[in-house]
């Protein structure tokens, strides 16, 4: 009787600890997995922050000859921007080379590259969405919306947001990406079983002085 | 009488057992109960880290965008004045690391410019260069190609040769962490990895 009640207290012990351990390191891969999610979302909005601000490098009405590519590195698919914005090239260019960590985790949505004639509403005037350029990639992992001046002359709009100076609005570029973290494809996805998904968007002022 | 003095032999030598028990549960829950601590404490410490270099990559690729002395200046301010202006941004954060700015040293020993400044490939060429728990600021300036006549168009050619630069940031090397010797890709003794950067097109005005 004594032995047997000796067994189960070992047996006890052995359970307990059976139990504890991997609550414990599930615990800690967690937390690593949180911290990861902050990180990336940091990286993301600076990535897409200074993509918006980038396009107010270019010239306004600068258009990318025929032929013109961009980006394609750090595993991230080529574009053709022929025929685009040349701030529309800058802001990708900006983001894939600022997005150059945790790229092997990440499942990127992807959107159409360039758009322009967004809205936000407000002020009477009905929210719109952005319409897509006319050759813009369609796979491209950040999504501006931006203004420019066509072959014609004529002025395409950026995106309006009314919040910025009610009811008339302010034009601004916008860029936006989404990205999903998957820590299967890391030695934590031992024990993370969850896939955050993390968007960005940012927006951008034209300078004063801009030409 | 002799049975009462075997059974208490027999009650001192479990208590015993199960104190020897106890020891052993205490020697083998301690040491990971303290790595897991350990490395949630580490992980946290990683995400400040991390982040401060972000946020001072970011400050420093607008800086080091925007023109360098004058408004027509059509060079970038080099690795140095970006790191003195970002270094108290990542000292706050990054301690016990020690920062400096990437020198690649040309033929008279002067840091060559930033055109021609090439990074370090991988943190454990800092390491190789600067030593242990070192993280350094690399400025870069990728040059359009220059326009020629085009072989029968009349845009420029090649495309994108009338780009501004493109001018990248990056901190780079092993920042201090509690991580233990033998973890981590090329890592020393309590050093974590790290190699963040920012990349924009430079900001010029025509003369």
């Amino acid at each position: 009787m004594r032995r047997r009640r000796r067994r189960g207290d070992d047996a006890q012990a052995v359970l307990e600890t059976a139990l504890v351990i991997p609550i414990l390191l599930l615990l800690v891969c967690n937390f690593i997995g949180l911290m990861v999610q902050v990180t990336v979302q940091q990286q993301l909005d600076t990535a897409t922050a200074l993509a918006a601000e980038s396009r107010f490098q270019a010239p306004e009405a600068a258009v990318d000859p025929d032929g013109t590519r961009c980006c394609g590195a750090h595993g991230f698919a080529a574009l053709d921007t022929s025929g685009l914005p040349t701030g529309c090239r800058y802001a990708a260019e900006t983001f894939y080379g600022t997005m150059t960590t945790y790229t092997g985790m990440l499942v990127w949505q992807t959107a159409p590259l360039c758009t322009s004639g967004g809205d936000s509403g407000g002020g009477g005037a009905p929210a719109r969405p952005a319409t897509v350029y006319p050759g813009s990639p369609e796979n491209a992992d950040i999504s501006c919306d931006l203004g420019s001046i066509g072959p014609g002359g004529q002025v395409i709009p950026g995106f309006v947001d009314r919040a910025l100076h009610p009811p008339a609005g302010l034009e601004v570029v916008t860029c936006e990406a989404t990205t999903r973290i998957d820590f299967s494809r890391t030695p934590l996805g031992w024990g993370v079983f969850w896939s955050p998904t993390v968007h960005a968007r940012s927006e951008a002022l034209p300078p004063p002085f801009r030409q | 009488m002799g049975g009462g003095r075997a059974g208490a032999h027999c009650r001192s030598t479990r208590r015993l057992r199960r104190a020897a028990q106890a020891t052993v549960e205490f020697a083998l829950v301690v040491p990971l109960f303290l790595a897991c601590l350990l490395a949630a404490v580490d992980a946290g410490l990683w995400a400040v880290q991390t982040s401060a270099e972000v946020a001072a990559v970011e400050s420093a690729v607008q800086l080091a965008a925007s023109a360098g002395s004058t408004p027509t200046a059509q060079t970038a301010p080099d690795a140095r004045a970006i790191t003195a202006a970002v270094a108290g941004r990542l000292r706050g954060a990054l301690f016990g690391t020690g920062i400096a700015g990437w020198c690649d040293a040309g033929g008279n020993g002067s840091c060559l410019p930033d055109a021609q400044q090439r990074c370090p490939a991988t943190p454990a060429d800092v390491q190789a260069k600067e030593g242990p728990r070192m993280v350094v600021v690399c400025v870069s300036e990728q040059d359009p190609p220059a326009c020629v006549t085009p072989p029968g168009g009349a845009s420029p050619y090649p495309p994108g040769c009338e780009d501004s630069p493109l001018i990248t940031v990056r901190v780079i090397g092993f920042v201090a962490s509690l991580v233990p010797p033998g973890f981590g890709a090329g890592a020393g003794a309590f050093e974590i990895a790290t190699d963040i950067s920012a990349t924009t097109h430079t900001l010029r005005f025509a003369p």
